[in-house]
């Protein structure tokens, strides 16, 4: 049985105070530029939020992480030096279901087979506060088409629900006990009438109308026949080839890993992962110039099917998590519900 | 030594031959491992070759996991990881992390009549199943080897070819004839299709040009060799060589991990995108 | 005030008599607003056309993309392509052709005027609707009317009108083969430069601390450079990986290709990479705000750009796009061009 918790609204800056007492990096959604990003803070925070802008994904996965570095005399042998990163106890405020479910589906590939260890030294020390969704979706949001929900626990560590003047807490993990017990103090007992009053929420919340993915069971099935399709010329003819999407996506993961060298006698540098995007035209090009993804068409069929049918196939989860993210971001408009929704139409 | 899947260990060039000379010129290298932890692999598997600074190239480990002192690898000079290579002397000391995917099932295939069927720098990845299969020639019954370039001095192996005869037929052939060659002259799909192996028993192991494998396959076919029975290794660009950077899959496979090696029977339901 | 059908029964028109093969639009987007960029082939596609505030996008830069894609396939261009361009558009269209990416008689501008009114920027707009969604828009002078679940709402055009709009110089397509809509120029609006004067009021030391922390803050998405009609180059100097690679190209080529920058998106790289797209669109950006509007973390990289065109402005009388004569200003050079920078 979870720990099930309230705690006033007013209480929620003593709590933060407390873990960041405690050593803790804790970080919650600010508005900044504009945008709603993830920002360290100490005290008060801001809850009222639409999702940000970039998902928590860079806790764990930033935009470049320094392997080792090397350096070498030429014709000796080269000396590495392995880089692990120094990663503090983090725990970030705010997070919306649909990124919890995002850190499930990056887990999976980071944890796969073999272990990540730089992903691993980051993602241990991270722990979600997730925020139900209550109000009104955005006109992008889509989670309840593809498995997920405003108000899902999927990988989140604790997941507080909006009762007006106060929060219900719910630890999902051991972590988000140990996270409230923290702050033990702040907390009082759920009763049996907030329950209820969160399960109506919830349920609001459920009701709330979305945008859909018709038929997110059977997209796998439908894209795999529909890999030859013209229609992909058709869907992808405005994208211009930029990475928004990728790199807004909180469950995308791809990455290129290059030599950065800072020196030359004697040769140092570092070999660095950085984000990178199947929508770049040279993702996929071999050094002789072949490319099997080509055109736009090909990598917006690759990033489509990755989503709705190969993670599918491998993982028995669809990767997409209705964020809408890429859906409001791009430039062009195009819109991944909709072409998963017409590539299913188009198949019958 | 470490877990870390991206920290490579180091391995000393131990000799380096010119089999291919030209602008797409190919060398062998031989890698003796610095620490002497290594690794074993099996036939088909790669290895990420580092030169620090410039960068990792996916190699297929070209020698049979049954020598033991070095690794062999013949590298393509195509780009900037490559040339680099070929600017390396004997003794230099580059990096080297694997073994990095499937290998072929040489174990399942005792008994039967191995056809190899190999085109350009394609005779790298498959010659160490040719090598460990000559090398316990008593396990296998006929074993036959196609092997073409575009002209005589694109052959590489040559010498090892040669050698190959009394345990193997050797078929070689050349795109464009030149004086002194008394072999086939033309592709290799042709070559197949002119000394027309019986499928009976058999597997067909292919690598070389895409274009080359395409027309290999139809050929086989027409021989009558069923889908199960013949096999390809493919490749693709890598860069994380574990199935995490997104890079290299041909639908749900990263060709890191669940390939390279491929039946036709496995390829033919992926995504036809490599 | 424009007439929808007035576009569409071009478009129809031209596509049915076969004198264009395409013509580039905008077309309803999948939730309706906001429209998107379309390229239709079929007479009976051009019902699907669209004319709205959300008509933002620079079009031109799928004329580039169409020329791509020609030159890929190798293929000529037979009939020439037809677009639909805003003032903004049209003068990016002038600037291609002054650059002879394509020749004149390749395209068939038909131009359409703002009237004025600009177009919306989306986060102006979500303020004024408090979040309801448009379902429908129109433009009428100095005022938008907007059709929401909660009943229509009219809002003055200058208050939800993107920045660059406020700025605007000519929001009449003067480069045109048909043109439709009236001119509007020399309505009463901010000067040109205005965000610009207006930042430079910061001190140098304060403006370099603001670059610094906003270039720390680009993931370098490339959105900038790929919506831009201008950053038309197969191989990007700064960060290659568009690099257009052949069988035929040698491993020497390969192994030497220019990279200015590293992938990293640190904030060393990330000046490296705006600072030079900067310069490199200098006497050729015709402000059209798509750079700016796209970045998904709010650069305000107008005000780089803006830089660059006053200066073509107050030292060469310069405008980028404005006429179609005469050669674009870094292809060119004049005698009593300013020398003040030889000490």
């Amino acid at each position: 049985m979870s720990m099930e918790k309230i705690l006033d609204k007013e209480r929620l800056s003593d709590w933060i105070a407390a873990l960041a007492k405690s050593g803790m990096e804790v970080n919650a959604p600010a508005l900044e530029d504009g945008v709603w990003t993830y920002k360290p803070v100490d005290g008060a925070v801001r809850m009222d939020h639409p999702n940000t802008k970039q998902p928590p994904k860079g806790f764990a996965f930033p935009q470049r992480e320094v392997f080792f570095s090397f350096e070498q005399i030429k014709g000796e042998a080269p000396r590495l030096k392995q880089v692990l990163p120094e990663s503090p106890q983090r725990v970030v405020f705010g997070v919306r279901p649909c990124d919890g479910r995002g850190a499930v589906r990056m887990d999976r590939v980071f944890g796969n087979q073999v272990d990540d260890p730089y992903y691993q030294a980051r993602r241990k020390n991270v722990a979600y506060v997730g925020l139900a969704c209550n109000t009104a979706p955005a006109p992008t949001c889509f989670c309840k088409s593809v498995g997920g929900s405003p108000v899902s626990t999927d990988g989140l560590d604790v997941l507080l629900t909006d009762l007006g003047d106060k929060y219900f807490a719910q630890a999902v993990t051991k972590t988000g006990e140990a996270l409230m017990a923290a702050a033990d103090k702040l907390f009082a007992k759920a009763s049996p009438a907030d329950k209820k009053s969160v399960g109506k929420v919830h349920a609001d919340a459920l009701a709330q109308p979305q945008r859909a993915v018709k038929d997110a069971e059977a997209a796998p099935a439908k894209l795999k026949a529909a890999f030859n399709s013209p229609l992909w010329e058709e869907l992808a003819r405005a994208c211009i080839g930029c990475g928004i999407c990728t790199f807004l996506c909180p469950t995308c993961h791809c990455f290129d890993i290059n030599d950065e060298v800072t020196g030359s006698t004697p040769m140092k540098g570092s070999r660095v992962r950085t984000w990178d995007n199947c929508q770049f035209p040279d993702f996929t090009m071999h050094s002789s110039g072949h490319n099997p993804r080509e055109n736009t068409a090909a990598r917006l069929r690759q990033r489509v099917c990755h989503k709705f049918q190969y993670f599918h196939e491998n993982f028995g989860m669809l990767q997409c998590t209705g964020c809408g993210r890429c859906v409001s971001e791009c430039p062009v408009g195009i819109d991944i519900v909709a072409v998963v929704n017409k590539v299913a139409e188009h198949v019958g | 030594m470490s877990d870390n899947i991206y920290l490579p260990q180091l391995a000393r060039i131990a000799h380096i031959k010119e089999e291919v000379a030209g602008e797409r010129s190919i060398k062998t290298f031989r890698l003796e491992f610095v620490d002497g932890d290594g690794f074993e692999h099996q036939c088909g598997q790669c290895a990420m070759l580092s030169i620090f600074g410039r960068g990792e190239s996916m190699i297929s480990i070209a020698s049979s996991p049954l020598i033991k002192e070095y690794k062999q690898f013949s590298i393509m000079r195509v780009g900037r990881v490559t040339s680099a290579f070929h600017d390396l002397q004997v003794g230099e000391v580059v990096g080297i992390r694997g073994p990095y995917g499937n290998g072929f099932p040489i174990d399942d295939w005792r008994g039967k009549n191995l056809i190899f069927i190999g085109g350009g720098c394609g005779l790298a990845p498959i010659w160490p199943v040719i090598t460990t299969a000559v090398a316990q020639r008593a396990n296998f019954k006929n074993i036959t080897v196609f092997y073409g370039g575009r002209s005589p001095r694109d052959i590489m192996y040559r010498a090892e070819l040669e050698k190959l005869r009394g345990s193997a037929d050797v078929h070689l052939s050349v795109d464009k004839t030149e004086d002194g060659w008394n072999e086939f002259c033309g592709f290799v799909p042709s070559n197949v299709m002119d000394k027309a192996p019986p499928p009976d028993n058999a597997i067909a192991i292919t690598c070389g040009p895409p274009i080359m494998i395409k027309f290999v396959i139809q050929n086989l076919q027409k021989l009558g060799f069923k889908d199960e029975q013949i096999y390809t290794t493919i490749e693709n660009k890598m860069k994380c060589g574990v199935g995490k950077c997104g890079r290299c899959n041909v639908g749900k496979d990263y060709v890191c991990v669940s390939g390279p090696v491929y039946s036709w029977a496995q390829l033919k339901n992926l995504p036809q995108e490599y | 005030m424009i007439n929808i059908q007035d576009i569409r029964d071009t478009a129809r028109d031209m596509l049915a008599k076969g004198e264009v093969r395409a013509v580039i639009g905008w077309r309803a987007g999948s939730r309706g607003m906001p429209a998107e960029p379309a390229v239709i082939t079929a007479p009976e596609q051009a019902d699907e056309l669209v004319w709205d505030p959300t008509c933002y996008h620079n079009l031109a830069l799928h004329l580039v993309e169409d020329r791509k894609f020609l030159a890929h396939a190798r293929k000529t261009s037979g009939a020439p392509i037809a677009i639909v361009a805003k003032g903004c558009d049209a003068r990016a269209v002038v600037v291609l052709m002054q650059e002879n990416y394509f020749k004149r008689e390749d395209v068939y501008i038909i131009g359409v005027s703002c009237e004025g009114s600009g177009v919306l920027a989306e986060w102006k707009l979500a303020r004024h609707l408090n979040g309801a969604v448009p379902t429908a828009a129109a433009f009428a002078g100095d005022e938008f009317t907007f059709a929401t679940a909660a009943g229509e709402k009219r809002v003055p055009a200058r208050d939800v009108m993107a920045d660059r709009c406020l700025e605007c110089r000519s929001p009449f397509p003067k480069e045109h083969n048909v043109a439709l809509g009236e001119d509007k120029t020399g309505r009463d609006l901010a000067a040109p430069f205005a965000a610009l004067a207006r930042f430079e009021t910061r001190s140098e030391g304060e403006r370099w601390e603001f670059w610094q922390r906003q270039f720390e803050r680009c993931i370098r998405c490339f959105a900038c450079r790929s919506v831009c009609p201008m950053c038309y180059c197969e191989e990007c100097v700064v960060d290659s990986i568009n690099i257009a690679v052949a069988p035929d190209t040698t491993a020497e080529e390969k192994a030497n290709r220019i990279r200015w920058i590293e992938r990293s998106a640190t904030r060393s790289e990330n000046i490296t990479y705006h600072m030079t797209r900067a310069m490199h669109l200098a006497g050729r950006c015709v402000d059209c705000g798509e750079c700016e509007r796209v970045c998904p973390v709010n650069i305000p990289l107008r005000l780089l750009n803006n830089k660059m065109e006053r200066e073509a402005r107050e030292r060469f009388g310069y405008e980028p796009g404005a006429s179609i004569g005469g050669p674009s200003l870094v292809a060119s050079f004049r005698d009593d061009d300013p020398g003040d920078f030889i000490r």
